[in-house]
C-alpha cells in the first residue's frame, strides 16, 4: 500500500518526457471528459443544445438548467434519502464488522479462517438473486418505501469489504499495547473502543468511506424497493426527469453535476484512503 | 479507579466472561444479518422457484416442481436475455482488462503530479453505475450527441445508435467498460508497484527489451493482482443492470438477465418464475467462481 510515490518503470515501455505528458493526457481525458462533458451541458441554454456542429464549451452560460433541475424533481429530499440511508448504512455495517473482525483478529478462536471465509462468501452472491426473495419478504413485512428496505440490505453488503479491512488493521495493532491497557484496567472491550479502534482509524475510514460510496451507488434495491418519491434515493430519482418520450438533457446533466458533488468531495478528502482501501482488499482478497 | 466501586459499564461487566463467549457475542449481529438478509432470502429463493408464487393473483403459492424451468427453458425472452448479458460479459470483461492494463501503465509513469492522475482513475469507479448509463446515453444521442459529433467531423456517418440492437449493445459494452476499467487500473497499479525495480535493471544489463521486459516480468508477476480482479469484474458482468436499464434499445431487445429477473419480479410480482431465473443468475456466477479459483490453485502451484 506505500505507493505514492514510485520511480520504476513498471509497465517498461514508456520512457521520455513527451510520452509521459501524452500518457497523463490520456489518462486525465479517460477520467474527466465525461464529468466535464456533463459540466458543459449543464451550462448550456436549449438553442445552444441543439446548435450543430456542437459547441465544445458554453458560449453564454446560464443557470436556469439548475433551477429547472431543482424544480422538476425534489432533489434536495432524494440527496436527503441518499445521504441518510448511506450514512446509516456506513454507521450500522461499520460496528457490526468492527465487532466480527476483534474478534477474528484478537480473539482465542478456532475456525477463525472458516469464520472470516463465511462473512466474505456474503459477496459472492449476486445482488439480483437477493433481490427477488428480499422483495416478498421487505413486502410482507410492510417495509417496501421505508429507509429500512435500503440499510439493512447495504448494512450486509458491506461486511465482508469492512471486515476485511478491519481484521487486517486489528491485526497490525500492537498486542503489547492492549494488554498494557488492560493491566491499567481496562476490560477486554474496553480496551477495544480505547485502544484498538482509535489505533485501527485509517482502517476504519477506509472502510466507512468504500461502505458509503457502495451504498451511495446503489440502484437495483432502490429501484425495485423504494419507488415512492419520498424514499427515493438518487441514482433513481435521477432517472425520473425523463418523461416518456423526452429527455430533458440539459435538466439532467445539471442534476447530475449536482448529484456527484457529495461523491467527488468525498475522493477528493479520501483519495488515498480509498485507494489504499480498493487494493488491499484486492491483493489480499 | 474509583474505591466506591460504582455500577461498572454494561459492557465492561460483558468482558468479564470468557473468550470464547465473548467471541461469540462479538460475531453474533454479523450473522444474525447476515442470515436475515442473505442465507434465508436465499433458502426462500430456491423453495419458490419450485412453487407458483404471483403476488398479482393472490392466489395462495403452489407446488409446481421443476416447472418454473421448464418454461424458463422454452422462454425465447429469457434465452435473448441471457444472450446479451454473456456479450456483456464476453466484450466487458477482456475490454476492462485490456484497457485497465493500458491505463495502469500509463499511470504508473513516474509523474510529478500523482493527484490529478489518481483522482481520474478514482471518479469513474465512484461514479454511480445508473449514472454512468445517463452520461452515456446523452454521448450517444442521435441528434445532440458528442459521439456523432466527432463521427460527423471525421467525415463518418452519424448513427442512430438506439435504434439498433447491434449498437445500442455496442454503447452500453463501451459504457460499461469505461466505467469499470479504472478499478482494474487500480488494482494492477498496485500490482505493478510491488514489482521490484531490480528486475527491470537486471533485465536491463541483459539487454532485454522493453517489449521484453513487459512479456516476460510485467505480465508474469501481474497475473496474481489480474485473476483476483477478474473475478469481481465477471461476477459484477453477469448481473448487469444498471447501465443497460439507463440505456435502453428498441423495445426489449437489449435486455439482460438481470433486467428479465426485475421485471418479472417487480413489475409482473411472478416470484415462482423470477426465482427459477434468479437460480440459474446464481449458478452461473458459482460456476464462475470454482472455475476462478481453479486457475488460482493451479496459478499458486
Amino acid at each position: 500500500m506505500s505507493s505514492t510515490l514510485n520511480t520504476g518503470l513498471g509497465g517498461g515501455i514508456f520512457t521520455g518526457k513527451r510520452l509521459r505528458w501524452f500518457a497523463a493526457a490520456i489518462v486525465l481525458m479517460n477520467g474527466f471528459f465525461p464529468a466535464m462533458w456533463i459540466l458543459a451541458t449543464a451550462f448550456k441554454a436549449e438553442i445552444e443544445l441543439t446548435a450543430k456542429p456542437i459547441t465544445w464549451i458554453p458560449h453564454s452560460p446560464t443557470l436556469n438548467n439548475f433551477i429547472a433541475a431543482f424544480r422538476d424533481q425534489p432533489l434536495p429530499h432524494y440527496l436527503l434519502n441518499s445521504a441518510i440511508v448511506a450514512l446509516s448504512a456506513m454507521a450500522l455495517s461499520l460496528f457490526i464488522s468492527a465487532l466480527a473482525a476483534y474478534a477474528i483478529a484478537r480473539l482465542n478462536l478456532r475456525h477463525r479462517g472458516v469464520i472470516l471465509t463465511s462473512i466474505i462468501a456474503v459477496s459472492m452472491f449476486p445482488l439480483v438473486t437477493l433481490m427477488v426473495p428480499l422483495f416478498e419478504i421487505m413486502r410482507g413485512l410492510g417495509l417496501l418505501n421505508s429507509y429500512w428496505a435500503l440499510v439493512l440490505p447495504y448494512t450486509v453488503l458491506n461486511l465482508p469489504i469492512c471486515t476485511l479491512i478491519l481484521v487486517s488493521f486489528f491485526q497490525d495493532i500492537p498486542r503489547d499495547l492492549e494488554n498494557a491497557a488492560m493491566i491499567d484496567g481496562c476490560t477486554r472491550l474496553g480496551a477495544l473502543w480505547r485502544i484498538v479502534v482509535p489505533l485501527a482509524a485509517p482502517g476504519v475510514f477506509t472502510a466507512g468511506i468504500l461502505a458509503f460510496v457502495n451504498a451511495w451507488d446503489e440502484f437495483l434495491l432502490a429501484l425495485s424497493f423504494n419507488s415512492a418519491a419520498a424514499y427515493r434515493t438518487l441514482p433513481v430519482g435521477i432517472q425520473m426527469y425523463q418523461g416518456e418520450f423526452s429527455f430533458p438533457w440539459p435538466t439532467i446533466s445539471a442534476a447530475l453535476v449536482i448529484a456527484m458533488i457529495p461523491v467527488v468531495v468525498v475522493i477528493l478528502i479520501f483519495q488515498e484512503r480509498v485507494v489504499s482501501g480498493l487494493t488491499s482488499g484486492g491483493l489480499k482478497g | 479507579m474509583n474505591s466506591t466501586q460504582p455500577k461498572r459499564p454494561f459492557f465492561d461487566r460483558l468482558a468479564d466472561m470468557n473468550e470464547t463467549t465473548l467471541a461469540a457475542l462479538l460475531l453474533a449481529p454479523a450473522f444474525i444479518f447476515i442470515s436475515i438478509i442473505v442465507v434465508y432470502p436465499v433458502a426462500t429463493l430456491v423453495w419458490n422457484s419450485f412453487n407458483d408464487v404471483r403476488l398479482l393473483t393472490g392466489a395462495p403459492s403452489r407446488w409446481v416442481g421443476l416447472e418454473n424451468y421448464a418454461l424458463l427453458l422454452a422462454d425465447a425472452q429469457f434465452w435473448r436475455a441471457t444472450k446479451n448479458t454473456m456479450i456483456i460479459v464476453l466484450v466487458t470483461v477482456p475490454g476492462s482488462l485490456v484497457v485497465g492494463l493500458g491505463l495502469a501503465l500509463l499511470a504508473n509513469m513516474p509523474f510529478k503530479w500523482r493527484g490529478p492522475i489518481r483522482l481520474s482513475l478514482l471518479l469513474p469507479w465512484a461514479t454511480p453505475l445508473a449514472f454512468v448509463g445517463l452520461i452515456f446515453a446523452w454521448f450517444f444521442h442521435s441528434e445532440y450527441g458528442v459521439i456523432n459529433d466527432l463521427l460527423r467531423r471525421v467525415g463518418l456517418a452519424p448513427q442512430i445508435w438506439f435504434n439498433s440492437p447491434t449498437l445500442t449493445m455496442m454503447a452500453i459494452c463501451i459504457a460499461t467498460i469505461w466505467k469499470t476499467s479504472s478499478f482494474m487500473a487500480l488494482i494492477l497499479l498496485a500490482g505493478l508497484q510491488t514489482i521490484p525495480k531490480s528486475l527491470y535493471e537486471a533485465a536491463d544489463v541483459d539487454g532485454a527489451s522493453k517489449w521484453r521486459q513487459f512479456t516476460d516480468i510485467t505480465l508474469p508477476l501481474l497475473v496474481p493482482s489480474m485473476l483476483v480482479a477478474l473475478i469481481f469484474r465477471t461476477l459484477t458482468a453477469i448481473q448487469s443492470f444498471d447501465i443497460p436499464y439507463s440505456m435502453p434499445g428498441p423495445g426489449e431487445e437489449t435486455q439482460t438477465l438481470a433486467m428479465y429477473i426485475h421485471m418479472n419480479a417487480v413489475d409482473y410480482l411472478d416470484l415462482g418464475y423470477s426465482s427459477a431465473l434468479a437460480v440459474v443468475m446464481f449458478g452461473l456466477s458459482m460456476a464462475t467462481t470454482f472455475i476462478y479459483l481453479r486457475y488460482v490453485k493451479a496459478d499458486g502451484k
